[in-house]
């Protein structure tokens, strides 16, 4: 079993500059231990042999260099596991979120696509032909802050406009002739309010007039009059005065 | 801890402007229904939403048209051409203009300003035919001339450029509104009135039916509309003898002929009436208290009503100067004492024939009361003489200028699908200017030159336009679009330039370049 009183001895021995002479204990132990006196002998022939060593000098940079390693070394394990996390999850979540975006843009434009179910003709009050009024569900005007009084945005699916077919004017007065229809087409609403189509002729109708005292007038009728804008400005008017 | 945080700052930041950009992908074509509702804006000069207006299209075809300018104060005696590519049922006007919902969500009042020639001076007084107002079938015929005996062509688009199933009711004379009624219910939201009293300086929104400009007018055929409106302020309030609000004047600029007819909404969003003249920069709104009782009116009748008809022209006696109530007959004396008491309207003319003819009302005649009413001006006569309505008695008290005493006298009112009382300037201008007059007959017709008539498949005639329901001639199948050629067998030519025939037995016409005769003393058989 080895001497308990080896341990401090060669601590003592490990710690002695190379010409440092020993304590008097160490020296009555080293007397009396073989094994102590053989690491003693050891540790001298090493410092001897670095003490015969040549002065090496650093460069001036060395320390900058040696505490930059040290740092580049004391993180490079650590960015390259992360880096490679953070890119494998964003592309998950760029994967992620293109993926619903899709899907929303997708149920879009199914929302949108015209619709091919036909409702019951909507005729108007006058005596029109029924046939020629084809309602088709449409896509609902967007609501604007210029019309909305507890109007909830509609659904584009809600709006239905009438497909008029075209109305061909013929040289001969056929007095059968169908009359002309009223709304068709629909058009995207803007910003002032919902937009709607009225059918109206293209083509003012013109009357050649016989005073009977041999002067000719031609009178253009307008297509469309908005309000009381009446067809004849001279014609008679609302509620004269003075006759009961 | 910190290396979760870069995590998830570094996802936010690159997934943040993807996510973002493909929502905004998303929502552009459609807003979401869970969009929140806009702010609706309060301040005055704010466009606001008006629910209740709807759109009202009325399309006149060329027959119409020709009829409109035969009583119209056109010199136009006969028709010497037309382009031959229309057709006389073609559609050549389209006329649009505004409509409001009742609160009931179901009746519509719209101010219509061709809607009289929908219609016949119901009363032909020489004939002794009385007020039948012709009333609408549920059921368009296919005929296109028993069409021209139907309703309108008079549709209504919602709100929201829906076109809306609606019959057309009737007209009202005495306000000229045409009432219609929706075929189902639900397709408007009921849409609130303001029954209480307005104030002078309250703001209100005209709306009506604009064009969309800059846009085409007219693309395939499709012109766009939409409804807009203008800023406007009651500068005054008017009242009835009865102190219910008669008329409201409003200032606004921009206004114009195309706002009459336009729905006055106040900035709470209700009703308060609807715009049915100008004068000057001021427009006059009718209330809704007079369109309620005019759609009632209708309502009941299922039928179009006509307004009071008493034949006369006059002015209240407090507007005129001493030699003009002189004029009329009165002494000095009397014309002053009458002038100070700033009550009556003085006659000024009598329709021949007329309910006032028949009682022996005459020029210079001032009528005092009106069922014991004092009248002091002419809209106090007006009232009371709607509040009478057409057909009943009215009882009157009569200054008149060769009596010292004043009369009563009790007047059966007639009635009048002309608001304008149009028809009896349109018989003057006719007799004289036009020659051969089948109006005492029920039957409207304009002159066709060789030119045009070769056109129809004839020489010359008289092309009838309108023909008066439950007429002799209606009742034996004259129709609109015939071109009468010979009367009693004698060729219009002949006739050209005599009075109107006193009776009628037999008329020649041309249908379809097919020669009929039509015999009035013998009702047609239902077609």
């Amino acid at each position: 079993m080895k001497d308990t009183r080896c341990e401090p001895v060669r601590r003592e021995l490990e710690e002695l500059t190379l010409n440092e002479a020993f304590s008097d204990s160490t020296s009555e132990h080293l007397s009396s231990c073989a094994e102590c006196r053989e690491f003693q002998r050891q540790q001298m022939k090493l410092r001897q042999i670095v003490s015969s060593l040549g002065t090496v000098n650093a460069p001036a940079d060395f320390d900058f260099r040696l505490r930059a390693r040290l740092a580049a070394d004391s993180q490079r394990p650590s960015f390259r596991y992360w880096s490679f996390a953070v890119k494998g999850l964003a592309t998950v979540a760029v994967l992620v979120v293109f993926g619903v975006g899709v899907v929303v843009v997708w149920q879009r434009g199914h929302e949108q696509a015209p619709i091919a179910k036909t409702q019951p003709p909507q005729t108007p009050a006058g005596p029109k032909q029924p046939e020629r009024h084809q309602t088709i569900p449409a896509p609902a005007p967007e609501v604007t802050p210029t019309i909305a009084i507890n109007n909830e945005p509609k659904r584009k699916a809600d709006r239905s406009f009438v497909v008029r077919p075209k109305r061909s004017l013929t040289a001969v007065v056929d007095l059968s002739s169908e009359r002309a229809n009223i709304i068709s087409n629909t058009m995207p609403a803007l910003n002032t309010g919902t937009i709607f189509p009225i059918d109206a002729s293209l083509q003012s109708l013109r009357v050649s007039l016989d005073d009977g005292r041999g002067n000719a007038r031609t009178i253009s009728f307008p297509t469309v009059s908005f309000g009381s804008q009446r067809v004849l400005t001279n014609a008679n008017q609302f509620a004269p005065k003075g006759v009961w | 801890m910190k290396v979760l945080r870069t995590i998830t700052r570094r996802l936010a930041l690159s997934a943040g402007p993807l996510l973002l950009c493909v929502c905004v992908m998303g929502q552009t074509p459609a807003p979401s229904p869970r969009r929140p509702l806009p702010q609706v804006r309060t301040k005055p000069g704010d466009r606001r939403a008006a629910p209740q207006v709807v759109t009202i299209v009325h399309r006149l075809n060329a027959l119409k048209m020709f009829r409109l300018l035969a009583r119209s104060e056109q010199q136009a005696q006969a028709i010497a051409g037309f382009e031959s590519a229309f057709n006389l049922v073609d559609d050549v006007h389209t006329n649009v203009s505004a409509g409001v919902a009742m609160d009931d969500g179901e009746t519509i009042a719209a101010w219509l300003p061709e809607a009289e020639v929908e219609f016949g001076p119901p009363a032909f007084p020489q004939a002794g035919i009385d007020v039948k107002p012709p009333t609408w079938p549920d059921t368009p015929n296919t005929d296109f001339k028993e069409r021209f005996f139907e309703t309108p062509d008079v549709s209504v688009i919602g709100p929201d450029g829906k076109q809306l199933l609606a019959k057309y009711v009737g007209f009202d004379a005495t306000t000229g509104l045409s009432i219609l009624k929706l075929t189902r219910k639900g397709l408007l939201p009921p849409a609130p009135i303001k029954d209480e009293p307005l104030g002078v300086g309250e703001n209100v929104l005209l709306f009506g039916p604009e064009p969309v400009t800059p846009a085409p007018s007219l693309v395939n055929n499709s012109l766009y509309v939409r409804i807009g409106s203008i800023e406007g302020r009651i500068q005054n309030v008017l009242s009835a003898p009865t102190g219910e609000i008669s008329r409201l004047r409003v200032s606004a600029a921009k206004l114009s002929q195309a706002n009459i007819g336009g729905v006055a909404v106040n900035e709470a969003g209700d009703t308060i009436g609807i715009v049915d003249g100008l004068e000057g920069n001021q427009a006059t709104v009718l209330p809704t208290a007079s369109i309620r009782r005019a759609a009632q009116r209708v309502l009941e009748q299922q039928a179009s009503v006509p307004r009071p008809w008493l034949g006369v022209r006059g002015e209240a006696v407090s507007t005129l100067k001493l030699d003009q109530i002189q004029s009329q007959g009165w002494t000095m004396d009397r014309a002053a004492e009458l002038a100070g008491k700033h009550r009556g309207i003085m006659l000024t003319s009598v329709v021949p024939d007329s309910p006032a003819a028949r009682a022996d009302l005459r020029a210079g005649d001032v009528i005092l009361t009106v069922d014991n009413k004092e009248i002091q001006k002419a809209e106090d006569f007006t009232w009371w003489l709607e509040q009478a309505g057409s057909s009943n008695l009215v009882h009157f008290t009569v200054a008149r200028p060769d009596r010292v005493s004043e009369e009563t006298m009790d007047v059966k009112l007639s009635g009048s699908l002309d608001p304008a009382a149009g028809w009896l300037n349109f018989r003057k201008r006719l007799l004289p200017a036009k020659g051969l007059s089948l109006l005492d007959h029920g039957i409207e017709t304009i002159a066709l030159r060789p030119g045009v008539a070769t056109q129809l498949g004839i020489t010359a005639g008289l092309l009838v336009v309108y023909v008066e329901p439950n007429t002799p001639a209606f009742e034996a199948g004259l129709k609109p679009g015939d071109v009468i050629q010979s009367i009693d067998g004698q060729p219009l030519s002949t006739l050209n330039g005599v009075p109107s025939p006193k009776t009628l037995s037999t008329l020649q016409v041309v249908r379809k370049k097919e020669k009929l005769t039509i015999d009035l003393a013998k009702p047609a058989k239902n077609e």
